[in-house]
């Protein structure tokens, strides 16, 4: 009990230290703003007119820029905890409502992603530690070390060349065809899958490598360890052995990656998005980044980081739930 | 000057099981340490390891430059043999230095420092040559050339020791943060530890990249120096967590014990006795460190987030390519595909390189592999004794 | 030294009269990079039925080995041969090494069981202990209700709470009562042999003589054989009706008892004698023996324990000692052991000559007093 209060504190005033980064990267960047955000847009686009860069500039400064900062903070912590990030002034809307409409797809490809990515990591992991020093383990090794090797928007580059558009085997675009309306139909439902189809084989390709290769060094530990010996003395059926001994003691320490690579996913969804796009967080967001829109840009940030932090919240929960040392004992190492 | 070692050969005797295969060091790097004659286990046994350990934390009066050869033998050579006798250290290795090499080749090209002036390997791209030219097609342009003719080959080059200087800060910058943080944490305890490893936690908690995409943009940076760093902002959080347990563990260790009942100062304890024993951990992250800064510099490059006029890189010419729609057009499709093989390339020789090392770490693996036969007889040698 | 009980030796020329296991030539050979490694050499050893057998040895000497041998159970890629021969109390001897892997899952935990050194790590750490029991019986088709009760009643002979024991992890539970657990575990499917490799090694002192004297109590209740395996010989002495020894990964000297402590023939048996802390003894005459045991792969021809010996002659380092019956029960392999009995003394029975008081000390060296007055 001890542990979950501890835990979820931590958690609560991780998304405060976030909120505060926030606050401190809109307002707290030395020098003018204006003349910052002129200089910059300047550079990027010479030919913007002056009553452009003076709407970008009002778009860009919060209004409450003058105010004292500890007031401007307050302010900011409160409409942030009542869920009010601001108004974008390239979507023409409150900030809160445009990235609710966005996230599900994000969420979608996220845990497709995380889901296919570990069934087959550790289940190839496991495969290659029961056949350790087989041509089967040699090559797969090899193969796992290679594909983990090309960067994921790569994998997503050559997957919409060759997949998307040579073969036209899936959709290379979009989150759904426009014919299909959203809805909790059967079609609606495939025609998304089919659609999240090339963005989650990016981060499947490119991600299971590094798992699998983990799962074999955990299992073959595993394997090695005294009371899987004294397990097969005592006749425990060969099954039992792999799956409650081998996979279980094996895979624990796999949360860590886990952990990891939900908040690496995060990251790299929002490359995905752009590439594909996809019209998820990521890509909320760099059209935040091209419009100039420093509440979205600001606000997506901001939930990009809660929703890993209420994903590591929850996997650390279901943990302690697994791993009967980590509950009794101290909550020494979780990561 | 007299140095009192402890570090005989720790066991010598003809038949001590293990006796694999051995190197002697003595003759190659230690001549300066008295001609002490000491034996390195290539396979980095435990008994030997444990002799010297103990012998680093003696006070002895030992010379910077003593110190810095057994720092260096203990914590790079050692390791380094160990993890040498795997084929993916050695193809790894070779893949990074032939990138070094063609990032000294450019530099030594551009660079106008005195004689280098007059050395021009190969030219900078300039778009003189035919355009659009496909891969392998006129050996003048081996890679093909651009939309305006520039040559893929020595546009490719002559990014690679920015690449190379991008890698180096974030890898620099966020190992020896990590590193310090996780020691002083790992080594203080207390309110340090606690306020450091909170910090640690928030960091580790808020994903990469979205925080580096906000950083980038806010202070659009040009430096790829300062590029490099930005990428690895709070990189460093999940390695300084890791040096910080591993520090908990070894502040176990009873000769750190030793050291400290004798009266040696924290500073002392952790350059001596902890950090050589890190150090083969510390290199591993490093090339992850700089795998993670080519990852999301190149994509931050490709996806035109860092301005693309400012800087030369893999991740410009993948978006010249993109912009070009190289992916669906198959003629120019080499302006993507250039790119991408030299990042993979780099990526993979990383990678291959960590993995081999990676048994540095994972001593059980080494043992089942190398067909060990001492696992179950291996309690410590006591003929009788005990219960009286 | 003449009060050896007389043995009824069958046409099989059994050193003990009615043998419960039968180990025969067994040897274990490793293929490894450096060369072929025997880490067991032609071994043979009687197991009496309902005694219990010490086996005593440095690290390294193959006792684990043995021990894995009587379950054949010797680990990838040692290749053991020879033969194991187990006698039920009913029905047909049984030649272990010939059974087919169903009927191995039979033998082992029904027939003999083993309890292993470290405890914890015999254990699987994320399950609780009463699914390591419960899944044993299911494995063996044995009755679930039964099972447990028995369960319960050896853990409470043990003196444990057998209740809290059964809800726990295995780290839940302290080095000691792990141990006891782990015979629990070994003995639950009711084994007439209970093999035990260094079963007390991790454990204090005070816990090593509790778990002794538990382990006779549960001997005369189960009706069990033991054979235990050990480093520590004073501590083993205490317990065995019989003893042998191994060097170099083969059995040099076996005997009851009071033939080892007492007219132990082998140089090496005699100097681990005298190498054991005695608190009587004068510390000047603890000897530890000078040398090292030898390297699997090459273990030196002839006596291999020639290079430490110093009696050691030109016949020692060309041929290796047959085994010599001593007495019907006393087996040693040396070709001097008469000189060796005359040429080392033995620390324990000076003492005992010269000494008289102190008689709680050690029950060893009570033993060993009252031999020595008798």
């Amino acid at each position: 009990m001890n542990w979950w209060v501890k835990r979820t504190g931590q958690a609560l005033f991780t998304i405060w230290a976030v909120v505060t980064i926030t606050f401190v990267l809109i307002r707290g960047l030395p020098g003018d703003p204006g003349d910052r955000i002129r200089e910059q847009a300047q550079r990027h686009n010479p030919d913007m007119s002056q009553a452009a860069l003076e709407r970008l500039i009002e778009a860009r400064i919060p209004a409450s820029y003058d105010d004292p900062v500890h007031v401007a903070y307050w302010e900011y912590l409160t409409s942030v905890m009542r869920g009010d990030l601001g108004y974008s002034t390239f979507r023409r809307a409150e900030v809160a409502p445009e990235i609710a409409s966005v996230l599900p797809w994000t969420v979608l490809i996220m845990s497709l992603s995380t889901a296919l990515m570990f069934a087959i990591g550790l289940g190839l992991g496991a495969l290659m530690a029961y056949k350790e020093g087989s041509r089967f383990d040699t090559a797969m090794t090899g193969a796992s070390i290679f594909f983990n090797s090309i960067p994921y928007y790569v994998a997503a580059v050559l997957l919409i060349a060759f997949l998307g558009y040579r073969l036209s085997v899936f959709p290379a675009r979009g989150t759904h065809s426009d014919a299909t309306d959203p809805g909790l139909s059967a079609h609606f439902i495939f025609d998304a899958l089919y659609h999240a189809t090339l963005p989650t084989l990016s981060f499947v390709i490119t991600g299971f490598g590094i798992i699998a290769l983990t799962m074999r060094g955990n299992s073959i530990q595993t394997l090695g360890e005294e009371y899987i010996r004294v397990a097969k003395l005592r006749g425990i059926p060969d099954r039992r052995i792999a799956l409650r001994y081998v996979g279980r003691n094996a895979i624990l320490p796999m949360w860590t990656t886990l952990l990891i690579s939900i908040g690496f996913m995060f990251g790299g969804a929002i490359i995905l998005e752009e590439i594909f796009q996809y019209r998820g967080m990521g890509w909320l967001m760099f059209r935040s980044i091209e419009h100039n829109d420093i509440y979205l840009m600001m606000g997506t940030f901001l939930i990009v980081t809660i929703a890993v932090v209420i994903a590591l919240w929850i996997a650390d929960a279901t943990y302690g739930w697994l791993d009967p040392r980590i509950k009794s004992g101290d909550d020494s190492e979780s990561y | 000057m007299t140095v009192n070692r402890t570090d005989e050969p720790s066991d010598d005797e003809p038949g001590s099981g293990d006796a694999g295969s051995r190197f002697d060091g003595s003759a190659l790097f230690d001549r300066d340490t008295d001609g002490t004659d000491r034996e390195y286990r290539a396979d980095g046994g435990q008994s030997a390891g444990g002799g010297q350990m103990f012998s680093d934390s003696e006070f002895t009066d030992v010379t910077m430059g003593q110190r810095l050869s057994e720092v260096f033998y203990q914590s790079i050579y050692e390791p380094f043999v160990v993890a040498w006798e795997d084929w993916r250290t050695k193809v790894g290795l070779s893949i990074i230095s032939l990138y070094l090499l063609l990032g000294a080749v450019a530099w030594v090209s551009t660079s106008e420092f005195l004689i280098l002036d007059r050395i021009t390997i190969i030219e900078p791209a300039r778009g003189d040559g035919p355009i659009r030219l496909a891969p392998f097609q006129d050996w003048s342009y081996p890679l093909g050339t651009d939309m305006i003719g520039r040559d893929l080959l020595a546009a490719m080059i002559h990014a690679t020791p920015r690449m190379l200087q991008m890698i180096l800060a974030g890898a620099v910058f966020a190992t020896v943060v990590a590193t310090v943080v996780g020691t002083l944490a790992g080594y203080k305890g207390g309110i340090t530890e606690r306020a450091l490893m909170t910090i640690a936690d928030v960091l580790m908690t808020i994903p990469g990249l979205p925080l580096v995409i906000v950083l980038i943009v806010l202070i659009d940076p040009s430096s790829p120096y300062l590029i490099g760093i930005i990428i690895v902002v709070n990189a460093w959080a999940g390695l300084a967590r890791t040096i910080h347990s591993q520090v908990l563990t070894i502040r176990e260790h009873s000769y750190v014990e030793a050291s400290r009942t004798m009266g040696i100062g924290t500073p002392t304890i952790i350059r001596k006795d902890l950090l050589p024993n890190l150090m083969p951990y510390i290199l591993i992250n490093f090339t992850s460190m700089a795998r993670r800064v080519i990852y999301d510099s190149v994509a931050l490059y490709f996806l035109g987030v860092i301005s693309v006029n400012t800087i030369e890189n893999w991740g410009v010419m993948m978006n010249i390519g993109y912009e070009n729609n190289a992916l669906i057009i198959p003629e120019v499709s080499h302006l993507l595909f250039v790119p991408m093989v030299f990042v993979v390339g780099l990526s993979f020789g990383l990678i291959l390189f960590s993995q081999g090392t990676d048994r540095l770490f994972n001593p059980r693996v080494r043992a089942r592999g190398s067909g060990s036969t001492k696992s179950k007889d291996d309690e410590e040698i006591t003929t009788g004794g005990g219960a009286l | 030294m003449s009060t050896h009980e007389t043995t009824v030796t069958d046409g099989r020329s059994h050193s003990v009269s009615d043998p419960i296991l039968e180990i025969r030539n067994a040897e274990v050979v490793f293929e490894m990079d450096r060369g072929v490694s025997r880490v067991l050499d032609n071994v043979s050893l009687d197991i009496q039925r309902g005694e219990i057998l010490g086996i005593v040895g440095e690290s390294g000497s193959g006792k684990s080995m043995l021990a894995s041998s009587t379950l054949d159970a010797v680990v990838e890629p040692g290749v053991l041969s020879g033969s194991v021969t187990y006698y039920p109390e009913e029905g047909d001897p049984v030649d272990v090494l010939e059974l087919s892997d169903s009927e191995l899952r039979q033998l082992r935990w029904e027939e003999i069981a083993m309890v292993f050194q470290g405890a914890m790590s015999s254990f699987n750490p994320t399950m609780k202990i009463r699914d390591h029991f419960e899944e044993t019986l299911e494995a063996h088709n044995y009755s679930l209700s039964e099972g447990m009760s028995r369960a319960h009643e050896l853990l409470s002979d043990l003196y444990l709470d057998s209740e809290r024991v059964l809800d726990s992890y295995p780290h839940e539970l302290s080095g000691g009562m792990q141990q006891r657990t782990l015979i629990a575990l070994s003995v639950i499917l009711e084994p007439n042999v209970l093999v035990m490799d260094e079963p007390t090694a991790a454990l204090d002192l005070l816990m090593q003589r509790s778990i002794i004297s538990l382990l006779e109590e549960l001997k005369e209740k189960y009706d069990l054989t033991m054979m235990f395996i050990t480093h520590d010989l004073p501590l083993v002495a205490e317990l065995a009706d019989r003893l042998a020894v191994m060097y170099a990964f083969e059995l040099i000297e076996q005997g009851t008892t009071e033939e080892m402590l007492q007219n132990a023939g082998h140089p090496y048996t005699r100097a681990l004698l005298n190498s054991t802390p005695n608190l009587d003894a004068p510390l000047e005459e603890m000897r530890p023996i000078p040398g090292s045991a030898p390297d699997p792969v090459a273990v030196p021809d002839g006596c291999s324990y020639h290079p430490r010996c110093p009696l050691a002659t030109d016949q020692c380092v060309a041929t290796d000692p047959p085994s010599e019956p001593v007495t019907e029960s006393h087996l040693i392999d040396c070709h001097h052991w008469e000189e060796s009995i005359e040429s080392i003394p033995l620390n324990h029975q000076k003492e005992a000559t010269t000494r008289t008081t102190d008689e709680e000390r050690n029950p060893m060296d009570h033993q060993n007093q009252m031999e020595g007055e008798r």
